[in-house]
């Protein structure tokens, strides 16, 4: 541990106690690595490096390089799922808490979206909040409205229906169909999945 | 066919001369009733996802339409080059939409074939059964949990006929495979091993873009979370994404296990555990294992189930054919299953379209006292008998969720990296809340079950 804070430095913008340890330095580099199969191990194993990467590796989700991009979303994948093992609730925390520092506005829609999806796997309620705001934001607002629909408990029920109060006319639909996938019945917004709205051009042959 | 109360002309005429000079020669159940069509009758049809798979089942249904078994009335696809092509197949007065609710909506349609991309098939199946269409829906049934549910209880409640193209039951060797397996042959079955080669690798990765204009990106991607158009995420390949086709263990898996789960006498069973292992792509957006190996416990009774994707190297030899036998030459030796018992085994190559059996099944002679097994018409008509008798389907819904769900399982361990539990009773995996998570998938609007 001397050793990894030995190697701390900061990541600039990069939320709650970003840093950057041996371990995550050598994760990046690897994951900036021009060999796919370097990049393929290091985001493989990635889970184990935890949250301490969580800034890093969103950076490095913006790579000019789709590959290196690629590899760096998969790496913060696998710290996810490696988090969210059954008994390790404190490092699920810590995570998820990191991952909420990449909602932010100055962050990219691209990390942003699927941070919010990180976090439909590993938030509790005291993320509710900030996935919530995202609903008032028009590029993100429908992924924020599903990923509520799947984060049990009342608080997400709770954050759909001051969602739904507040949102514009245009997406109340939206957040109707969660809610009554979460068991409310509402009002004036009726299911309208049955409902046809796109004609082809294509013509039938004549008889 | 008018889904109403009131018979028809040909409806009537038909009861009434069967009252008036036969009365019980035509069982009742072949009478056309609300719902289901008479023995008679045409069964009219729709196609929702008309490319691919779905543009053989067009062709399939035109040859049968030409025999007067069915009338198509309807093309559909999201697609429209795809739709254009349909609507030419299909023939003088076949209406094309691009969009499916459009067809659900028109009351003189019977029975839809759905075969778009795997993650619509949960939707679309639940939403034509709440329309009172019976249903021949591609396989694999279902991307979630979820979506299995609601398609079992959506076939149950509108009481529609469900066949799903895990057709390797219906094929002449796999009948002859069940009959040899299931009169002890090779003693009791305690382990079944499956083999396919492995998924591949996308070699070709190219930017995300915007879509062609003869394609609605929106629609395509349906209850999909929304992404960005990539032409390495369309027609064909999707099956490589975990979110959608889910690699080869969901689209050669929903035919292999069939089989196992048909000849062990299974369906309705689930493990009790589930632990994976495999390669990942090293790049490219295909994210589905590479090679692949997933171990499935059964208990009570107590057997184990494997799914290997191995190198080609590895995999069984092919049996050597003349081409006489029932199923024909071996053309897809690249997957199958090994059935080891207490006193032999046996092997099958295939399991879908082409289902070969090991030679000594097909030799076998049953003796007096043989144990039965079905034998599947066709899977087809295996379907037109359950529109038409209300008799349960080969591959019906809850068979086909079966299966579906334990390549979602499996899917899923290799995605965690961990063991799961599962209730099969409950139908829900057990003591893994983010697992438990990953059960349904929330849907975009208004693309929902």
């Amino acid at each position: 541990m001397s050793r990894d804070k030995a190697n701390k430095k900061s990541v600039a913008g990069a939320g709650v106690g970003a840093v950057r340890t041996k371990a995550v330095t050598e994760l990046i580099e690897k994951i900036k690595d021009s060999s796919p199969e370097v990049r393929t191990k290091a985001w493989l194993g990635a889970g184990e490096v935890g949250w301490r990467a969580v800034a890093a590796l969103a950076e490095a989700m913006t790579d000019e390089d789709p590959e290196v991009a690629r590899a760096a979303k998969r790496a913060l994948w696998k710290i996810v799922r490696h988090a969210g093992r059954p008994g390790a609730d404190k490092e699920r925390k810590n995570v998820a808490t990191h991952l909420a520092g990449l909602l932010a506005d100055d962050k990219p829609v691209a990390v942003r979206r699927e941070t919010l999806w990180m976090l439909s796997e590993i938030g509790e309620k005291e993320l509710i909040k900030p996935i919530a705001g995202l609903m008032s934001n028009k590029e993100l607002r429908e992924d924020a409205r599903m990923v509520l629909e799947r984060i049990p408990g009342k608080a997400s029920v709770a954050a759909l229906m001051a969602g739904f109060k507040t949102s514009p006319e245009d997406f109340k639909g939206n957040i109707a169909q969660s809610l009554r996938k979460r068991g409310k019945k509402v009002r004036g917004y009726e299911c309208v999945k049955l409902v046809p709205t796109k004609k082809t051009t294509v013509k039938a042959l004549p008889k | 066919m008018k889904r109403t109360n009131k018979l028809s002309r040909r409806e009537f005429l038909a009861a009434a001369g069967a009252a008036a000079t036969v009365p019980y020669f035509i069982p009742s159940d072949v009478l056309a009733k609300p719902n289901r069509p008479g023995a008679n009758d045409r069964i009219v049809t729709a196609h929702i996802g008309v490319g691919g798979m779905g543009g053989g089942h067009l062709r399939d249904m035109k040859n049968r339409m030409n025999k007067g078994e069915v009338k198509i009335v309807a093309v559909c696809d999201a697609d429209e080059n795809r739709l254009a092509k349909a609507a030419m197949t299909a023939g003088p007065g076949v209406t094309p939409y691009r969009d499916y609710r459009y067809v659900l909506q028109r009351k003189d349609v019977d029975a839809v074939v759905i075969a778009t991309p795997d993650h619509w098939h949960g939707v679309q199946m639940v939403h034509a059964a709440e329309c009172g269409k019976h249903v021949y829906v591609e396989k694999p049934a279902c991307c979630t949990i979820e979506e299995g549910k609601a398609m079992m209880a959506a076939a149950k409640k509108n009481k529609v006929s469900v066949q799903v193209g895990s057709q390797g039951r219906s094929q002449p060797e796999a009948y002859l495979a069940h009959r040899y397996l299931v009169n002890g042959n090779i003693g009791h079955i305690n382990r079944v091993d499956c083999f396919h080669y492995p998924s591949p690798e996308d070699r070709n990765p190219v930017p995300d873009s915007d879509p062609p204009e003869e394609l609605d990106w929106d629609l395509w991607l349906g209850p999909l979370r929304w992404r960005p158009y990539n032409k390495r995420y369309l027609h064909g390949v999707f099956r490589w994404l975990l979110e959608s086709g889910g690699g080869q263990i969901r689209d050669r898996g929903a035919h292999v296990m069939s089989c196992a789960m048909w000849w062990m006498g299974a369906d309705g069973t689930g493990p009790v555990t589930i632990e994976a292992t495999g390669t990942s792509p090293k790049q490219g957006l295909w994210d589905s294992a590479v090679l692949m190996d997933v171990t499935y416990t059964f208990k009570n009774p107590d057997w184990v189930m494997t799914w290997r994707q191995m190198p080609n190297d590895k995999l069984p030899k092919a049996e050597e054919r003349t081409g006489k036998e029932p199923g024909g030459k071996i053309s897809r030796p690249g997957y199958g299953a090994i059935y080891r018992g207490s006193s032999g085994e046996f092997i099958h190559w295939g399991g879908d379209g082409g289902t070969w059996a090991e030679k000594k099944a097909r030799e076998w002679k049953p003796g007096p006292g043989a144990k039965e097994v079905y034998k599947s018409p066709g899977h087809k008509e295996d379907w037109f008998k359950g529109i038409k008798t209300g008799a349960k389907t080969i591959m019906n819904i809850d068979a086909a969720v079966g299966v579906a769900n334990l390549t979602i399982l499996g899917n899923l361990s290799f995605i965690l990296g961990r063991k799961i539990e599962w209730d099969q009773k409950k139908q829900e995996i057990v003591g893994d809340e983010q697992a438990r998570r990953m059960m349904s998938r929330p849907q975009r609007h208004p693309y929902h079950l």
